[in-house]
């Protein structure tokens, strides 16, 4: 695998597409010895790059957020390696200028400060010459449309302006890497859509975004791979699109009529193996059988045609049951 | 120079949390005024030998300015550290790439600035409201300034007990007694073995200093300043040592943004 091992200057976009932003080998976490022994995390290896969406999925207590403090540098790992951009978090500080963090039950702001005061401050923390922190901060209020905002102390902003300065605050030294835990977590709907949309437009920038949910419907629009974690162990990793293509039933259609059938369309419809519940019709056939369903639909108006597809609830607590039958049977 | 932003974007922190709330600020400069014309209109009552300076009103007004200034510098560190953690504002202190210790020194830097103001600003309101005058001889500030470095010493390893262990009121609670007997004991007075091993004891060397010049009109003793000095730097040293290693225990247990 090849490591970004080029010199970074600071807050220049300066990786060649696709190069790899976060590798994690073998990382595991131990608490406790003897019988307090608790294996937080055990062998987690990931590999994220550049304008990836990695969602970290688990039930709680599953080794989430142990994962993501351990790749930003909050948590020594027992075992294990982590490289960001080349550099490891726990031994070159200076990883720590690739990686911006909005951790979850965490304010992550000052709440006496305004959002444009803590973008400068976080950002010379950041060691982000204050006069580009500041014209940075500026830009990113404007671009996450806070600018009306940015002189009313952050306590006095609802939970979404909250959220969305937090993640302005961990993008003003420009990382490569972005870790977001449980990001949409408390928000009503209309300001989880806007954190969502900024995640998105995030990754396209070229940043690795790694999230952390138990939100199984965040995951799924947001990102491009999966990762599930159970008591401490990955236990699926593919992509998004794979995993639920795996899961998903092939053969079953779903269609909808607008008006009601005949009762000789209703005959020749359940001759064809479908079944009819008013205007709801569902077929288990081949692709190729689909037509002929159709044609002895005609001329009632369709309405839709959809696939069945598995969502990632279903492929999630699947893959967690599986798991958990497996290791009662191993006991 | 990163350092001095740092330096520079602690100082604009602490000074804006500072002011936000005009009430807090007015009702704590109040309150600090009303002490300290206390002292200065009945200066004896106030001040109980224990920590006098000497009995002119100069010498009881930095007495006690001096221990305000060295329990809040003591307490600082610690208290801010618990604090953060339980606002939600520590870990992303310590994603800093500056590492905590450079990160926390800036803060000592910038809230020692503060207080200093402060206590200047009352000071000279309270000469212009009561006509008197204070005099202190400049050479004050050195044995002043080992003073502190062994103060923020102290308090790097308050700060590192917190990390570790957490809940720390009640030991910074008990904690100032031991400073009382720092600032006020005259050790420097003693004879026989107490008389050397002062110097080991953090802060001793330095106030016995103070008195000299403050009390006893005496002149400053180079070579025992020497030794206050390097009794000052030891412990700060040691300060930084003992957080550095609170900070890699913390890290380890996953304890950081504990409280």
């Amino acid at each position: 695998m090849q490591l970004a091992h080029r010199p970074t200057d600071g807050w220049a976009e300066n990786s060649s597409s696709g190069s790899v932003v976060l590798d994690t080998r073998n990382l595991s976490k131990v608490y406790g010895r003897g019988k307090q022994r608790f294996e937080a995390v055990q062998q987690v290896s990931l590999t994220l790059r550049q304008g990836e969406v990695l969602a970290f999925l688990g039930p709680n207590g599953a080794g989430k957020t142990t994962t993501i403090k351990m790749i930003a540098g909050l948590v020594r790992p027992t075992q294990g390696q982590i490289t960001v951009a080349g550099e490891d978090p726990h031994r070159q500080p200076r990883a720590l200028r690739h990686i911006g963090a909005v951790l979850e039950g965490n304010r992550n702001l000052y709440w006496r400060l305004t959002p444009e005061e803590n973008l400068e401050y976080f950002g010379v923390l950041r060691q982000v010459p204050r006069k580009v922190a500041h014209r940075r901060g500026l830009e990113l209020l404007a671009r996450f449309g806070l600018e009306e905002k940015r002189q009313t102390p952050v306590q006095k902003l609802s939970r979404g302006m909250q959220q969305k300065v937090a993640i302005a605050v961990a993008l003003i030294h420009n990382p490569k890497l972005l870790l977001l835990d449980e990001p949409t977590l408390g928000l009503d709907v209309e300001a989880s859509e806007m954190v969502k949309a900024l995640v998105r437009q995030i990754a396209q920038e070229g940043r690795a975004v790694l999230l952390t949910t138990h939100q199984l419907d965040v995951a799924e629009e947001l990102s491009d791979r999966v990762a599930i974690i159970r008591r401490g162990r990955i236990i699926a990793e593919q992509s998004t699109e794979a995993l639920l293509r795996e899961f998903s039933s092939s053969t079953t259609y779903h269609l909808e009529v607008e008006g009601d059938l005949s009762p000789q369309q209703i005959h020749t419809v359940t001759q064809l193996g479908a079944t009819v519940q008013g205007r709801q019709i569902t077929y288990a056939g081949t692709p190729e059988h689909l037509y002929g369903l159709l044609g002895a639909l005609s001329p009632v108006p369709l309405v839709s045609v959809q696939r069945d597809r598995a969502d990632l609830t279903q492929v999630f607590l699947k893959l967690v049951n599986d798991h958990s039958d497996s290791s009662h049977a191993h006991d | 120079m990163p350092m001095i932003d740092l330096l520079h974007a602690e100082l604009k922190r602490t000074w804006i949390q500072f002011i936000r709330y005009p009430t807090e600020v007015i009702s704590g400069i109040v309150i600090i005024m009303a002490v300290f014309y206390g002292l200065f209109a009945s200066a004896q009552y106030m001040a109980g030998p224990g920590f006098a300076f000497g009995d002119r009103l100069d010498a009881v007004v930095l007495g006690y300015a001096m221990w305000t200034l060295i329990i809040s510098v003591n307490n600082d560190i610690a208290i801010n550290l618990q604090i953060e953690a339980e606002t939600g504002t520590l870990e992303q202190v310590f994603l800093s790439p500056y590492g905590a210790p450079r990160v926390f020194l800036a803060r000592a830097f910038a809230s020692l600035a503060l207080r200093l103001v402060i206590l200047v600003v009352v000071l000279l309101l309270l000469m212009g409201l009561s006509g008197s005058r204070l005099a202190f001889p400049p050479l004050l500030l050195l044995p002043l300034a080992s003073l502190l470095l062994a103060g923020y010493g102290l308090a790097f390893l308050m700060g590192a007990a917190a990390l570790v262990f957490k809940r720390v009121q009640q030991v910074l609670g008990i904690f100032q007694f031991l400073l009382l007997f720092l600032l006020a004991a005259p050790l420097e007075e003693a004879t026989g073995l107490m008389q050397y091993l002062r110097f080991l004891l953090p802060m001793l060397p330095s106030t016995g200093l103070l008195r000299d010049l403050m009390a006893r009109s005496l002149g400053l003793d180079w070579f025992t300043y020497g030794l206050a000095l390097l009794n000052g730097i030891v412990y700060f040293a040691l300060g930084l040592l003992v957080f550095r290693w609170a900070e890699a225990t913390a890290k380890q247990r996953g304890s950081l943004s504990g409280y």
